[in-house]
């Protein structure tokens, strides 16, 4: 999952930073609205969350932006003020939820994973696809109750075609979301990865649960549950 | 306190009606004066013919000769009447015949008298005057001589002109007090508008007084509208800086508490943060919280704010199948500061959506106490468990919230009674129909 952090303060920035990456999100960051616009714009993102107090082109006019730039993915503001009437501009605006200052990280991770999922189409926490349970929370995977041990890379890559199981994804897509910009891009380890995948959670070939569209990418092709 | 306009009709009608009542008494007793120094004339001139006309007659006594009296004295009631009486003989002219005339008593030689008198209905005056003749040397050869004259054309013509006068003082008074009237509307006119502004302004139908008042009024109405504009732009410099307050106060806060390691030692300090947290948090927003209506300010309607906060919160509770009805009746408006409104919705609402099902109601109404005055009763109402009596009183304590895993720094509630007694309302926690907490609002309206 790609995520963008418009935030100017450095320390809570870089640790927010730190901790997402941490909790497996490829994280892009930018120190006021201007960067954020460019980031916001450019970069393929899962998420974004954005201060409301930025220096130069305020949050609200960031996200109006974003949002007039024909830009869907979620948006989570923090507010410092966290009075209801910059709560309410701020969702007007076109953002999706709000954390007040100061916050706890979990909070944070907690209601973007919730907004990812949202924004999925899926309600609970818990992803279920038949017998592949994946959840966003613990990070863990299963195939008919028992657990299937997956790598970072291989986490993200299930959970990104599990979010939004039944669209196609294109190689470029799981691409952008593995790597920050500044790494170098091989399409073959996304096929490798695909392999790996198969492999651990369809061991007998039965389940077939990610699908093959030659030239177009990949698809989750098995029926979502409890969605 | 009576208006300046009746002050100013009472202060000029008085003088002008003590100067017309003057000007009426001089006219009338200067008309009277004349009138009755004609009177004197003529019967002065009636005596002198009466006594140059006098003949002795031939059995004693003097009269006119009945060929030469005038046709007035030889016609009954005509108005003029004569005597010549002395102890012994008396004639009178025939225009007395019928009446029982009393010219008065018989005065000595050389007397002059000038009486009022009545003959039968007629008022009249006479003048009497008593001539002794030279051929006798007894009292019975003076001889009294009166003429009286009928006062009725006289009091006719007086209460005529009265009539008259008092016609004229009285159409003159009226019409400088219609001209004063109409000059006062006119020139008082400024000051209608300004009262009429004014009171738009406190009922929020305005912002401030409009332009074009003449020079003596200009100051008023000028700075009147600095003060307004000055004080609005108070109020938001005001919040401004408290937000950037609260801003520059958190912001180092959220570093702090992301540069927390985990684990025990941290814990200590992270509850420290949030202690810091919500003193900041209640601090400020009690600060921020005007209390009252900024004049010129108009009244809030509920459905905007309400229906903004509904989006607001059906968003951030996506993951709750909510339902958020609103039931405000039309005029439902809240007569203070937008900001305060919406935290003191705001608040209700994010704790109702926080502990319901699925169910939240706004309802709103305005309700009429006594004359001209209303009161603003919002219920904010959820399907969750309810308060318990026992909980109900230490809800509304600052900071407590009975169930410490919802988030939240458990002091929205704190600060909405602090908002509703602000503006001299209050705040109720009863059971609601729907079968969980209702938090009942009343605010006095205007």
């Amino acid at each position: 999952m790609r995520i963008l952090i418009v935030e100017d303060e450095t320390a809570l920035r870089e640790s927010l930073k730190g901790r997402l990456e941490e909790a497996g999100f490829t994280v892009d960051v930018a120190r006021d609205g201007e960067e954020g616009l460019f980031a916001g714009r450019e970069y393929p993102l899962d998420v974004a969350i954005v201060d409301l107090g930025l220096p130069g082109i305020s949050g609200l006019e960031l996200i109006r932006r974003l949002r007039a730039d024909t830009k869907t993915y979620p948006i989570l503001i923090l507010t410092a003020r966290d009075n209801w009437q910059d709560k309410v501009e701020g969702l007007q605006a076109g953002a999706d939820d709000y954390v007040a200052k100061p916050f706890h990280f979990e909070e944070v991770l907690a209601r973007v994973q919730a907004l990812l999922r949202r924004a999925g189409g899926w309600a609970s926490p818990q992803l279920k696809c038949g017998p592949v349970v994946l959840d966003t929370r613990a990070q863990t995977v299963s195939v008919a109750g028992a657990p299937v041990e997956l790598t970072t890379f291989e986490y993200r890559i299930l959970e990104h075609l599990m979010l939004r199981a039944g669209e196609v994804i294109s190689k470029a897509e799981l691409t952008e979301r593995l790597y920050d910009q500044d790494y170098e891009r091989d399409s073959n380890v996304i096929e490798v990865l695909i392999g790996r995948l198969r492999r651990k959670l369809d061991p007998e070939e039965r389940l077939q649960p990610i699908e093959t569209l030659r030239g177009r990418g990949y698809r989750f092709a098995l029926a979502r549950e409890g969605a | 306190m009576p208006s300046i306009s009746r002050r100013l009709l009472i202060s000029v009608s008085l003088p002008l009606a003590l100067f017309f009542g003057v000007m009426m008494y001089v006219l009338d007793s200067g008309f009277r004066a004349l009138s009755e120094r004609s009177l004197h004339e003529l019967l002065d001139a009636q005596m002198v013919s009466l006594i140059a006309g006098a003949d002795p007659l031939p059995g004693g006594g003097y009269a006119p000769p009945a060929q030469s009296l005038e046709t007035r004295l030889a016609s009954p009631h005509s108005g003029l009447y004569e005597e010549i009486r002395s102890s012994e003989r008396q004639w009178r002219s025939p225009s007395t015949v019928g009446l029982s005339p009393d010219f008065g008593p018989l005065l000595r030689s050389g007397e002059r008298r000038f009486s009022y008198g009545d003959f039968g209905h007629d008022r009249v005056a006479i003048e009497s005057r008593a001539i002794q003749f030279a051929d006798t040397d007894s009292p019975a050869g003076t001889y009294t001589f009166s003429v009286a004259v009928s006062l009725s054309p006289y009091e006719e013509q007086l209460w005529e002109f009265r009539r008259q006068l008092f016609g004229w003082f009285a159409g003159l008074m009226l019409a400088l007090l219609v001209t004063l009237a109409a000059l006062l509307r006119w020139v008082l006119s400024p000051l209608r508008r300004m009262e009429r502004e004014i009171g738009e302004v406190e009922e929020g139908r305005t912002e401030k007084l409009g332009e074009g008042y003449p020079r003596e009024l200009a100051g008023v109405s000028g700075n009147l509208n600095a003060l307004l504009v000055g004080e609005r732009k108070r109020v938001v410099r005001y919040r401004d800086t408290l937000g950037n307050l609260a801003h520059s106060l958190k912001t180092p806060l959220a570093v702090m508490r992301s540069s927390l390691p985990p684990g025990a030692p941290a814990a200590a300090l992270s509850s420290e943060i949030d202690r810091m947290t919500a003193i900041i948090e209640h601090q400020l927003k009690r600060a921020a919280a005007s209390g009252g209506a900024l004049l010129g300010a108009a009244p809030v309607e509920l459905a905007q704010v309400a229906s903004e906060l509904r989006v607001t919160l059906l968003k951030v509770y996506a993951r709750k199948d909510l339902s958020v009805e609103l039931a405000l009746a039309p005029g439902a408006a809240f007569i203070g500061d937008r900001g305060d409104l919406t935290e003191l919705l705001g608040n209700l609402l994010d704790n109702a959506c926080k502990w319901c099902q699925v169910r939240v109601r706004l309802s709103a109404a305005v309700e009429p106490v006594s004359e001209g005055r209303a009161r603003l009763n919002i219920a904010v109402e959820d399907d969750g468990p309810g308060i318990s009596e026992a909980d109900r009183a230490r809800v509304l304590e600052r900071g407590v919230r009975t169930d410490q895993t919802v988030p939240g720094h458990g002091i929205g509630l704190a600060m909405v009674l602090d908002t509703v007694e602000l503006y001299g309302g209050t705040l109720a926690i009863e059971r609601s129909a729907l079968g969980g907490a209702c938090f009942r609002v009343r605010l006095p309206g205007r």
